[in-house]
């Protein structure tokens, strides 16, 4: 009956499972389990023998992706000037339409604004992508651009709050937390859930990747690109006093004594765990450096990213998801500004441009680097803002935020490439087909990973939390 | 018979353990309580072919199965079945009711719709698989749907029991609460009832375990009714360790452990018992369990971001100041909690700072200006206010029935606006903490002041209009035969200044603004409001008709509808909570949520028992840790047993002392005084950058999101919580990057130094060294085995790094699991 060690407490689930459970399911078991928080999925065998909260676990069903890459656009890029072609608004350049007379943030009265770029068709389904994205427009054949998404506030904050922890305010979990927490992750060397800028974290800092109540194993590692030391991307992860050899030879006593106590305690399940996480963060001295160190990358490679911080930050993000890490989150910024597309409001024609440009060829080269590896099947790419901007103008050159209907974008991982979902109003300020909400676009990447958005929950304060809340509907339309 | 095989194999295997006589009575236990802690309520379904069992009379379900019913089942059967199959319905359809599981079970023309346990037989599920009927009729349920009602039959129907409360037809729809029976309710749930003191347990035999006090009868009493046997007390070394550590956060000197042994040998029950007294009187105390209370008033220094204004509060060392002498000074516990309510009415200006356990929390902001995110981000502060009130001192999830009735409990959504209608007749301040009279003078000083530097500068300013005025103003002022008006209001300000008042002390208070009653918001929007709400008290708790508050925002009654002692929940919440922080788990271990889906205690007499004897004696905490401590349950040793634990894994029955990870502050705190480098001193500001410091870990600044000060990143690194939230119990997790800090911190590697150095200057052999340090940390000495492989890992030759083979040495064992658990 007892087939790790004599001593060990044998818990529910290995009674379940040792008693051969025929009924029901193993899934419902550990949802209900009692007081201790219930873990998404049933653990797999190597996660049990691992005791670490961060183990692969099985997923609820088969999943489409095994990695997510979130490219995070704060500020709220122009949907109008990039990927959702409006040749109306031009038609009606200044006037104010009935459609386009809705509420925004500051509540500008003026008129229609035709953006300042040109459209062209790319790719076999013809897709029109603004001037700003030449390189990212060579791969809409491999992109599903959903254009009807939808959020609750036209705030910066609490809208990016929404997009990357599906809450209006910085009380619950990231994405990549629940991710994290619902799957765990692949190599137990590195971190589970990265997230990477240059300069400026975007507003809200760790919230947008922090853990809020799950436990501090599934919260967001922060990097910042632009001052980033292979070697001290994490806390302490260098040591400065010891070569590694003699290192080792203090883990081995620190392994022994423990060993010793283990013994004297009886086998404590608990003090297990913690010799295997000792062991763990030994070998993470190194491996997280070999991660973040880009330098045996080939030329080719390197050239095809090209030189910006981005796309440091997109050949990061391909490098370790090719080492098995859950989920990267990589927000865009650039002047050190926390909310880069809000420079929108101004000016879209030169703001937009430096933005676009700045992320550009490291987006487009991030995709092709991974479908060439063949990871671009498991790998499942976003890219966009917490919402877009509005048709019309605000002051003379830029627009204002536009909750109502804005544009994101995914690739790989499952979803149909070359294809358009959703619609905006004919000037692209309100979704009015095929309405995708942030609950949904979540609801949906959760599934493509292979979790149920009703079944991931987290017991906290008296009730089960989820990701989606009470909301989220899994956008079938979009999965291959 | 039956034909489901799964059933038949886990009848099978219960059968057999009935049967067949186990050497260990406590497997039988252990297996039941398995299947009922799963929510597979094996029981209720086996004896479902049996009409007569009581099991199908009167089910017990668990708060999961409740859960999986509200949660997946009754949204499935509001939506799809009520419209034609209950008391709501225009029409009622082929006389069935789903609305209630005695209608289902009954069922209608067709007969019973479910069949306990077996959904093949239940026309309910038939019906939803569109075999024979076809229900609902507009569409088919997902499979999904279907599956989870399938489920749920299985499961035996689990349904809240209040809906056969007397007078309840709760959650049956929209509940009219003027109807609502709430003396009814307040007999179904345990947590309403009144606190009843218990008669002490019945007397054991001897061998049944030793009784020191109350508390060892009714854990004895539970023990045996579950046959396990209580573990041998811990031994003095252990002992003394764990009353250091559990009291001051700080194990015991060498010579103060020498000293407590020797006395032990003599008396052990007196040496312990003075060793509690005299940790009780030390201030290290306040500071380690003022920490706890810190937890539950999600406590911080401020900087919650964009969303919360990114404000500091610099005043809130004050508020944890305020808790540690309260805590040292024994304050009784019912007026510390008066205090943290509605200390700013009570005339006397200091105990306004008490009210910083509301006023430090989250004040939401808009990033913006919308309309709608204002009033969102005013309704998410209000909503803090009632969490950390109804959590953190009811243990009643409150917050629940914001935008709707509670769902399991019985608190309408008006109640939420009651409390919340306190709260928005309080405002956050800096309040200045002087007497009247000195704060009027001061700001009259300041008022004068202001004025006139106001003056000043406009008189200054005006000269700029034009070149040509100016250069006017020049040659007047340089002709002028009267003094300027400047020049002597300037001598006036300096004349002020020069006998300036002090400047005032302030603090983060809470201060009444009104006394206005708040609206519902319905569906938790507060643009959108319904009927009114009277501020008053909860009515599960307060009777039907609560005595509703009119003097000022109500603070000051509300702070007595707390502390009442006919309130059946502050005491126990309370006393539970430190019972939590001595054993490891509360007898109620959902601290914060005693509600009908919050875990049922483990021994209600005994915590009605602790309640009452905290009451009786003027609820003196310190009263309360020596009637724990003093204990033979609290003095159990902590070690393992297979059998025990195989019955009893979660330690439910105290067999023995659970062993426990020490929170961060306790583990940093001792760190440090293991190499005799703490700084014990009291109070003050809180460090930006604790690692730094040699101070208690208790004056980290904290900050809300935990992502602005280095404090922030060490403590949350080691389990420290989000503190945005009231905080019910700590996580205790293990992951890779708190080893990086043991192997690689310049923090471990000054420890390690400080050590070593002590130990030099103690010892001069490295075998008396060994044995010291071991002393020093584990409060015990080593093993013969320990010594040998000390000695031969410090006589080994190395030829690399920058530290000695002693500097080595002690930072494995700071590092080691040992030191940082406490058995």
């Amino acid at each position: 009956m007892f087939h790790r060690n004599p001593f060990q407490t044998i818990d529910r689930r290995d009674a379940l499972r040792q008693l051969g459970a025929g009924f029901g399911t193993l899934g419902l078991a550990a949802m209900l389990a009692p007081s201790k928080p219930s873990l998404a999925a049933v653990p797999s065998e190597a996660a049990m023998n691992l005791n670490s909260p961060l183990a692969p676990k099985v997923p609820h069903f088969a999943p489409k992706a095994k990695h997510v890459i979130q490219l995070f656009m704060p500020g709220g890029p122009s949907q109008v000037d990039t990927f959702d072609f409006k040749p109306e608004i031009a038609k009606h350049a200044g006037e104010r339409p009935e459609l386009v007379d809705r509420k925004s943030l500051r509540n500008t009265k003026m008129g229609l604004m035709p953006s300042p770029y040109s459209f062209k068709q790319y790719g076999a389904c013809g897709k029109f992508v603004s001037e700003i994205f030449p390189h990212v427009a060579e791969w809409v054949d491999d992109i599903c651009f959903i254009h009807s998404m939808h959020t609750d506030t036209p705030e910066h904050a609490s809208a990016m709050m929404m997009m990357n922890a599906g809450h209006l305010q910085p009380t619950r979990p990231s994405v990549g937390s629940w991710l994290v927490y619902g799957l765990g992750t692949e190599n137990q060397d590195l971190p589970g859930f990265v997230a990477m800028s240059p300069r400026a974290q975007p507003r809200n800092k760790l919230a947008n990747w922090g853990n809020a109540f799950l436990p501090g194993a599934y919260t967001g590692t922060y990097v910042n690109i632009h001052e980033m030391q292979p070697t001290q991307i994490m806390q302490d992860l260098k040591n400065t006093w010891l070569p590694k050899l003699d290192q080792r030879q203090q883990a081995d006593l620190l392994t022994r004594l423990n060993q010793i106590d283990l013994e004297r305690q009886r086998y404590d399940p608990q003090l297990e765990a913690s010799i295997q996480t000792m062991e763990m963060a030994f070998r993470m001295q190194f491996a997280v450096p070999d991660a973040f160190d880009t330098s045996d990358e080939s030329k080719e490679t390197l050239e095809m990213y090209g030189d910006s911080e981005y796309a440091k930050g997109c050949l990061l993000a391909r490098r370790l998801v090719e080492r098995g890490v859950r989920m990267v989150q990589l927000s865009h910024s650039i002047d050190g500004y926390d909310i880069a597309w809000d420079t929108g409001h101004n000016d879209i024609v030169n703001g937009h441009r430096k933005l676009a440009e700045a992320c550009d060829q490291g987006i487009a080269a991030l995709l092709k680097d991974l479908k060439q590896r063949g990871l671009l099947e498991e790998t499942l790419v976003v890219w966009g803002g917490e919402f877009g901007r509005a048709p019309t103008s605000e002051g003379q050159k830029g627009r204002d935020h536009d909750h109502y209907g804005f544009t994101t974008w995914m690739a790989g991982g499952g979803v149909k490439g070359g294809i358009s979902f959703g619609a905006t109003d004919e000037f692209g300020l309100t979704a009015v087909e095929n309405r995708v909400h942030v609950h949904d676009l979540h609801a949906t990447i959760l599934y493509l990973m292979g979790l149920d958005h009703e079944r991931l929950t987290y017991r906290y304060s008296g009730r089960d939390y989820r990701l989606t809340d009470v909301h989220g509907r899994v956008v079938h339309e979009i999965i291959a | 018979m039956n034909n489901d095989p799964s059933k038949n194999s886990l009848a099978i295997v219960l059968l057999s353990i009935n049967s067949v006589r186990f050497p260990a009575p406590g497997i039988h236990l252990f297996l039941r309580a398995l299947f009922f802690a799963t929510g597979l309520c094996l029981h209720a379904w086996i004896l479902a072919d049996d009409p007569a069992s009581p099991l199908v009379e009167k089910p017990t379900f668990t708060s999961e199965q409740i859960e999986f019913f509200e949660s997946r089942i009754r949204p499935l059967l509001v939506q799809h079945c009520y419209e034609c199959h209950s008391t709501d319905a225009i029409k009622l359809q082929a006389g069935l009711y789903v609305d209630s599981r005695e209608g289902l079970l009954k069922g209608g023309e067709s007969g019973a719709a479910v069949e306990l346990g077996k959904p093949e037989k239940s026309l309910l599920i038939a019906a939803v698989k569109y075999d024979g009927y076809e229900m609902p009729p507009s569409r088919k349920l997902e499979a999904k749907e279907i599956e989870a009602l399938t489920r749920w039959v299985e499961m035996g129907a689990p349904w809240p029991e209040v809906t056969s409360a007397p007078g309840s037809t709760k959650m049956e729809g929209k509940q009219d609460w003027s109807q609502f029976d709430w003396e009814a309710a307040r007999q179904s749930h345990w947590a309403w009832k009144p606190i009843e003191c218990p008669a002490a347990p019945p007397e054991f035999a001897a061998s049944a375990g030793s009784i020191v006090n109350p508390i060892d009868g009714f854990v004895i009493a539970g023990r045996a009714q579950v046959g396990l046997r209580e573990a041998p007390p811990a031994s003095l070394h252990i002992l003394a360790r764990r009353i250091y550590i559990d009291l001051l956060g700080i194990p015991p000197t060498p010579d103060q452990l020498h000293a407590f042994i020797q006395a032990a040998s003599k008396d052990r029950a007196m040496a312990i018992r003075s060793l509690i007294d005299e940790l009780l009187a030390s201030p290290l105390y306040g500071q380690r369990w003022g920490r706890y209370w810190l937890d539950v008033a999600r406590f911080s220094d401020g900087r919650g971001g964009f969303l919360e204004g990114d404000k500091p509060l610099e005043d809130a060392w004050k508020y944890r100041d305020w808790v540690v002498n309260a805590l040292n000074s024994d304050h009784p516990v019912n007026d510390f909690l008066r205090l943290q309510i509605a200390g700013d009415l009570t005339g006397n200006y200091s105990d306004a700072i008490a009210t910083g356990f509301f006023a430090l929390g989250p004040i939401y902001q808009s990033d913006g200006g919308d309309p709608d995110s204002i009033a969102q981000s005013r309704a998410e502060t209000l909503d803090d206010r009632v969490d950390v009130l109804t959590r953190g001192l009811l243990g009643v999830t409150g917050s629940c029935a914001r935008c709707h009735d509670h769902k399991f409990d019985p608190i309408p959504q008006q109640d939420y606006y009651s409390l919340a209608g306190i709260f928005h007749n309080s405002a956050t301040q800096s309040l200045p903490l002087a007497p009247r009279d000195v704060v009027e003078r001061y700001n009259a000083y300041k008022k004068a002041v202001d004025e006139l530097n106001k003056k000043i500068k406009s008189a200054k300013k005006k000269p700029n209009k034009s070149k040509e005025e100016e250069s006017t103003a020049e040659r007047n002022s340089d002709t002028a035969e009267e003094p300027s008006p400047i020049a002597q209001w300037e001598r006036e300000l300096a004349e002020l200044e020069k006998n300036a008042p002090p400047a005032l002390d302030s603090a983060h208070a809470l201060q009444d603004t009104g006394s206005e009653d708040m609206k519902i918001a319905l569906r938790g929007n507060l643009l959108k409001t319904g009927e009114i709400a009277p501020r008053r008290f909860l009515r599960i708790l307060a009777g039907a008709e609560p005595v509703v508050f009119r003097n000022g925002s109500g603070r000051a009654e509300l702070a007595e509808a707390i502390v009442d002692p006919r309130n059946p929940l502050t005491a126990r919440v309370f006393v539970n909570r430190i019972w939590r922080h001595h054993f490891g788990e509360g007898l109620v271990r959902t601290p914060s949520n005693f509600g009908t889906l919050g875990e049922k205690p483990t021994h209600p007499e005994l915590l009605d028992w602790l309640a009452s004897e905290f009451v009786r004696q003027g609820w003196s905490l310190k009263a309360l840790h020596r009637t724990i401590m003093n204990s033979a349950t609290y003095q159990l040793g902590s070690d393992y047993n297979e059998t025990s634990s195989q019955s009893d894994g979660e330690n439910r029955y105290l067999w023995r002392m659970s062993p426990r990870r020490m929170d961060v502050e306790a583990w940093r705190d001792s760190l440090l005084s293991v190499t005799g480098e703490l700084d014990p001193s009291l109070g003050g500001p809180s460090l930006d950058n604790i690692i730094d410091s040699k101070r208690r870990s208790l004056y980290a600044k904290v900050s809300r999101n935990g992502d602005v000060f280095h404090s922030d990143r060490f403590l949350r690194l080691f389990d420290f919580p989000l503190m945005r939230a009231t905080v019910e119990q700590r996580p205790s997790s293990v992951v890779p990057q708190q080893y990086l800090f043991l192997m690689n911190s310049r923090f471990i590697m000054d420890r390690s130094k400080a050590l070593v150095e002590h130990l030099h200057r103690i010892s001069h052999s490295d075998i008396d060294r060994i044995r010291q340090v071991y002393n020093i940390l584990f409060s015990r000495p080593p093993d013969a085995r320990e010594e040998e492989i000390g000695t031969n890992f410090l006589s080994a030759v190395r030829d690399g790094g920058s530290l000695s083979n002693w500097e080595r040495y002690a930072q494995v064992l700071l590092g080691s699991n040992e030191f940082m658990f406490v058995r």
